[in-house]
């Protein structure tokens, strides 16, 4: 496997990016020392460009983690309030690539599906750490392992959107894909 | 399933480029799945001017951001770079979203949706295309020039001939890669080499995969995808076509869902998305154990039969009688398919009456015993039996449209196939609107025959004056070949009883004293004539990447081929539509079209006729041999020749729509055919169809002699012998496979090269039942091993005198069959959606074939391979690397509803 995993305190830090080395967040899996910056999900792509990537990102204040309850997802929108940014925070109550807290268990996701763009915000299924089946076309996402589809018609996993812990507080920072209907994520 | 070669991940990104209000736009249809999707493609430089996200200032005329089933959405998937005319031009590839049939408003598959991502690209995964026709020489694949490698082709391949006859000069090919190229090649081989040692990519020989049908008289291929949407009832069976169908689910099936109360009985062992969605709305899945379609059938049937459900109306209609049956077969020759099989028999009837007494009269068809042979609920019989056929309130009949798979009829071909087709007869299916019974369908329909393939040639003499045609891989294995030209397939794993297989292969081609020692064209002629005198073969393997092990290990020539986007092509989908494939770049090095390549090395053969210049008059020759067939588009060729114009022309005329066959003429009018054997179609005029035209038979009524039905028996005792020996005995389990909606007639290009789906499908998978598990100590994501020490493989080829010799038991007794080890790697996925005793696994994962462990006993009636049916053990390896690694793989259900 070539799976690359990148500590990005060990990458020189990105000048427009201050924030990064403060983030907790992990994209990828595994056994990440806590505190670290886990890239493996993202291979291929250096620290600074994964930065510079971010740096196009609003920081966005979207929960508590303290308030999050195993299985109650909320919704916010991110990374505007523009058409098509329908989002979805969750506590899976298991451990998920990219999951932040202690229990590396809270992911956020765009909601609308990549196939056709339907609203999957009120499909996740807890039993499964799945969101969907679509309505539209029964399109399911895989919600522990970056949105990947399980089965259905989606060509792009639904878009993650990256999670900072800050204390109790989560903000969203940046996001990995593209959402449904965009054709670049940050112009609406 | 992953290669070295690519990057085995996907990078999600996350913005893309517009295509310009002034790119130019190409028509095509997805390279992949029978249904074949209508694309459009958009090309524009590379350096731009790019489009902008309103509306007037892109191609796509959509204003970003999209709402909801907009269509046109360009995702990172659709887009690539690619050569044009030797510059680079970026290109969006996206399902049209202005069709209104097939795929209306773009609908599409994951694998059409990334269908981008297999055009050649010197930066991105399909950078091991296939470029320069390849020597081995010392071992090493070098490159040389055509000629160079067409004259060594060419010249062994006459000294094969003249020494060893035609019938050691082989041919195994794709039967679906476009018109132009499959009529090239079966030119070749039929008509100008005539030789019979010929088969296609997923049969032993080349045979019919639905023999019950054109028994019975109903054609394979007769729906309208409309049908789906307008029946009552749909029976899948042997395949769910939310995994392999798509859009044919997608649009058609939930739109019946949906507007009708369709009722969807889905049979198969394993619980899908689809099989899930029905029984939510309605419908039902029956969860049978694999191989025992005939007696649910059968029980079905009977049930129906006893309540007096049958559409008697049709069947004293369309049914033949004792006499009608009887005037057609039994009689002359004895020598077509139909009367080999019924000469003792086990399967004709008189008529109707007579055939419901002999199905009232079997132990198997009484749903009790039916029920305990599949495993499943009695009750679901008979919730069957009222779904399909119990009239409404106001005592309409429900219209029952049936679609069968690969699961269907490649278990129990000739049983199944003959009981679901008697099923469909006593259900009035056939020729209305709603009341369909087809195939699903593989691949698309690309194939034409060049030339007659020369039966009395076979050497598989079976009794009663009757041959069956070359089984290629018993052909091969007993040593007859010589000379092997291989286009388009990966023969040895896609065969059954593939380890014993590969043990011919290397035998005679690696294991021969005569290899390539030396650069010189004459003394690699000498040394490969020297091989093939000495017993040994010679193999040729285009294709369009290097296919392991036929082409990296076996052959002495590799030759690079040009595929879909790089010539124009043509094809028909599953309701027969055809359309044309444009090209739209480059290929890659000096890689040229299969018919392009035919016509180079025929000519160095000596064969008059292939002085073709470019993919049309291919295809303008091609267009007579259509005739009278259920893709018939001969009538193109008469109309483009009235306007002037090319036939390919013509039909690019008609963009992602197409038409579809068979095509009739009146006057200038080009007559389309919506579903066959259409007894009340009025759109044809009275005179007939113009002369030009050949219409056949199954267009007005069904395909027998009479243009009737035949009821035929399906006696259990046929198929009981083969299926008690391959039933799981101590801890075996069944293992049966099949296709996945992200990998479906796409795994060249998407489990190999495509990011995303390697992504997610990194490695072979199984699925097995949590009690199967939990007894073996497996848990999802980890490495098990599928044996099987058991595998039965026909060895030769024999004779017999009487009429058991033929069967299991009876090639068993007389020593033709050998017992071999199979086995395959794969990631275990622990899930109740699969049945308790049931394994389920990718077809064919190139490096994990699961074919082999699968019987190489072809159906003795028919000579089909029973893929679906084997068993084996399961043992835990170990760990993969994706059970715990979240970037890989999922384990989630499939069936989630």
């Amino acid at each position: 496997m070539n799976t690359m995993k990148t500590d990005a305190h060990e990458q020189s830090p990105p000048p427009d990016s201050g924030c990064l080395s403060r983030r907790t967040f992990l994209v990828g899996t595994g056994a990440a020392a806590t505190g670290t910056v886990m890239l493996t999900g993202i291979p291929g792509l250096e620290g600074k460009a994964w930065a510079a990537r971010l740096a196009r990102y609003p920081r966005l204040l979207i929960a508590n983690l303290g308030e999050l309850q195993i299985n109650r997802p909320q919704s916010f929108k991110y990374p505007d309030e523009g058409k098509n940014t329908n989002s979805m925070l969750v506590k899976l109550g298991q451990e998920a690539g990219g999951g932040i807290g202690p229990d590396r268990d809270v992911v956020a996701f765009n909601t609308l599906c990549t196939h056709m763009g339907a609203d999957l915000g009120r499909y996740y299924k807890g039993s499964d750490t799945a969101l969907g089946p679509c309505p539209f076309h029964q399109s399911t996402f895989d919600l522990t392992r970056h949105g990947i589809i399980i089965s259905g018609h989606a060509t792009e996993s639904l878009p993650q959107v990256l999670l900072e812990l800050d204390g109790d507080e989560i903000w969203a920072v940046g996001m990995v894909g593209l959402i449904y209907g965009r054709y670049d994520n940050v112009a609406a | 399933m992953a290669i070295t070669t690519s990057t085995p991940f996907y990078q999600p990104i996350d913005s893309v480029t517009l295509p310009p209000t002034d790119a130019e736009v190409l028509t095509t249809c997805c390279d992949y799945c029978i249904v074949a999707c209508g694309y459009k493609i958009y090309r524009w430089p590379a350096e731009g001017p790019h489009g902008g996200p309103a509306k007037e200032q892109n191609a796509l005329h959509r204003d970003y951001p999209l709402t909801p089933l907009a269509g046109n959405w360009l995702g990172p998937n659709q887009f690539t770079q690619a050569g044009h005319n030797g510059k680079l031009h970026n290109f969006a590839i996206i399902a049209d979203a202005d069709a209104d049939v097939v795929n209306p408003r773009g609908g599409h598959s994951i694998r059409g949706g990334c269908i981008s991502q297999k055009v050649y690209s010197p930066r991105l995964a399909t950078r091991d295309r296939l470029k320069y026709p390849l020597v081995r020489v010392n071992d090493i694949m070098m490159p040389v020039t055509w000629d160079f490698a067409l004259d060594i082709m060419a010249e062994v391949s006459k000294h094969v001939i003249r020494h060893h006859g035609e019938h050691a000069w082989a041919m195994k090919y794709y039967s679906y890669q476009f018109f132009e190229n499959t009529y090239a090649l079966t030119k070749l081989a039929f008509r100008s080499i005539n030789t019979p040692a010929v088969s296609q990519h997923d049969h032993p020989a080349i045979v019919n995969s639905v023999p019950g049908w054109t028994d019975i008289g109903y054609d394979i291929f007769g729906a309208s995808y409309e049908d789906f949407s307008l029946a009552d009832c749909i029976v899948c069976s042997g395949s769910d076509p939310y995994e392999t169908k798509t859009v044919l689910w997608n649009e058609w099936i939930l739109k019946g869902i949906a507007k009708n109360k369709a009722k969807v009985i889905m049979i198969n062992p394993r619980r899908t998305m689809g099989a899930a969605y029905a029984e939510k709305h309605g419908g039902l899945h029956i969860d049978l154990n694999p191989g025992t379609d005939t007696v649910v059938h059968m029980a079905i049937q009977r049930i129906i039969i006893e309540n007096g459900w049958q559409d008697q109306e049709f069947i004293d209609k369309w049914v033949n009688n004792f006499w009608e049956t009887d005037s057609g077969f039994g009689q002359g020759t004895r020598n077509t398919p139909w009367q080999w099989r019924t000469t003792w028999g086990k399967f004709q009837v008189k008529g109707w009456e007579d055939w419901k007494a002999w199905l009232l009269s079997q132990e198997e068809s009484k749903p009790e015993v039916a029920a305990a042979i599949a495993g499943i609920d009695p009750q679901k019989l008979f919730q069957a039996a009222e779904m399909m056929a119990k009239p409404k309130a106001d005592g309409e009949r429900p219209r029952t449209t049936i679609g069968i798979e690969k699961g269907n009829y490649w278990s129990n071909n000739y049983l199944n196939t003959v009981s679901i087709g008697t099923l469909g007869v006593i259900l009035g299916c056939g020729g209305r609107p709603g009341q369909a019974i087809t195939r699903f369908g593989g691949h698309q329909r690309g194939g034409r025959s060049g030339g007659p393939y020369p039966g009395l040639k076979s050497p598989y003499k079976v009794g009663g004056r009757r041959r069956h045609r070359l089984d290629l891989d018993r052909w091969v294995q007993s040593g007859q070949v010589r000379f092997a030209y291989v286009v388009g397939t990966t023969w040895v794993q896609a065969m059954a009883g593939s380890s014993a297989l590969e043990d011919a292969f290397r035998r005679y081609t690696r294991n021969n004293p005569h290899q390539i020692r030396s650069l010189d064209k004459e003394e690699i002629i000498a040394t490969l004539k020297r091989r093939v005198d000495s017993g040994g073969m010679v193999i040729a393997n285009q294709d369009i990447y290097m296919v392991d092990p036929i082409g990296a290990q076996y052959a002495d020539i590799v030759l690079p081929a040009a595929t879909w986007g790089e010539s124009d092509f043509t094809r028909c989908n599953g309701e027969r539509r055809i359309r044309m494939y444009s090209a739209f770049y480059d290929a890659p090095g000096d890689a040229k079209p299969d018919w392009k390549i035919v016509s180079m090395f025929a000519k160095k053969m000596g064969f008059a006729g292939y002085d073709w210049n470019e993919a049309n008059d291919v295809f303008e020759e091609s267009c007579r041999f259509s005739r009278g067939g259920r893709t018939d588009y001969n009538v193109l060729r008469t109309v483009a020749m009235r306007r002037g114009v090319k036939a390919h022309e013509l039909l690019r005329s008609y963009g992602t729509t197409g038409l579809q066959c068979p095509l009739l003429l009146d006057g200038d009018t080009i007559l389309e055919t919506k579903r066959l054997h259409d007894y009340n179609r009025s759109d044809v005029p009275d005179t007939g169809p113009e002369g030009v035209t050949v219409a056949g038979k199954s267009i007005f009524a069904f395909k027998s002699h009479t243009g009737k039905l035949n009821l035929l028996k399906s006696p259990w005792s046929v198929w009981s012998d083969f299926y008690d020996f391959m039933t799981p005995k101590g801890e075996e389990l069944w293992v049966t496979n099949g296709r996945i909606n992200e990998i479906w007639q796409s795994g060249f290009d998407d489990v190999e090269r495509r990011a995303y789906i390697q992504q997610r499908w990194p490695m072979n998978f199984a699925e097995i039942h949590p009690e199967d598990a939990a007894a073996r100590g497996i848990e999802s994501g980890d490495m098990v091993v599928i044996q099987s020490e058991r595998v039965p493989v026909l060895k030769d080829y024999n004779l017999f005198v009487k009429s058991d010799d033929m069967s299991f038991d009876g090639q068993m007794k007389r020593g033709h069959i050998e017992l071999v080890t199979g086995q395959f790697s794969a990631v275990a996925i622990v899930t109740p959606a699969i049945k308790k005793g049931v394994v389920f696994t990718n077809f064919l994962a190139k490096n994990a074939p699961a074919n082999a462990i699968v019987p190489r006993v072809p159906d003795p009636l028919t000579v089909n391979y029973r893929f679906k049916i084997a068993s084996g053990t399961v043992q835990r390896m170990g760990e993969s690397p994706f059970k715990h690694d979240f970037s890989q793989m999922s384990f989630g259900r499939r069936d989630i509803v």
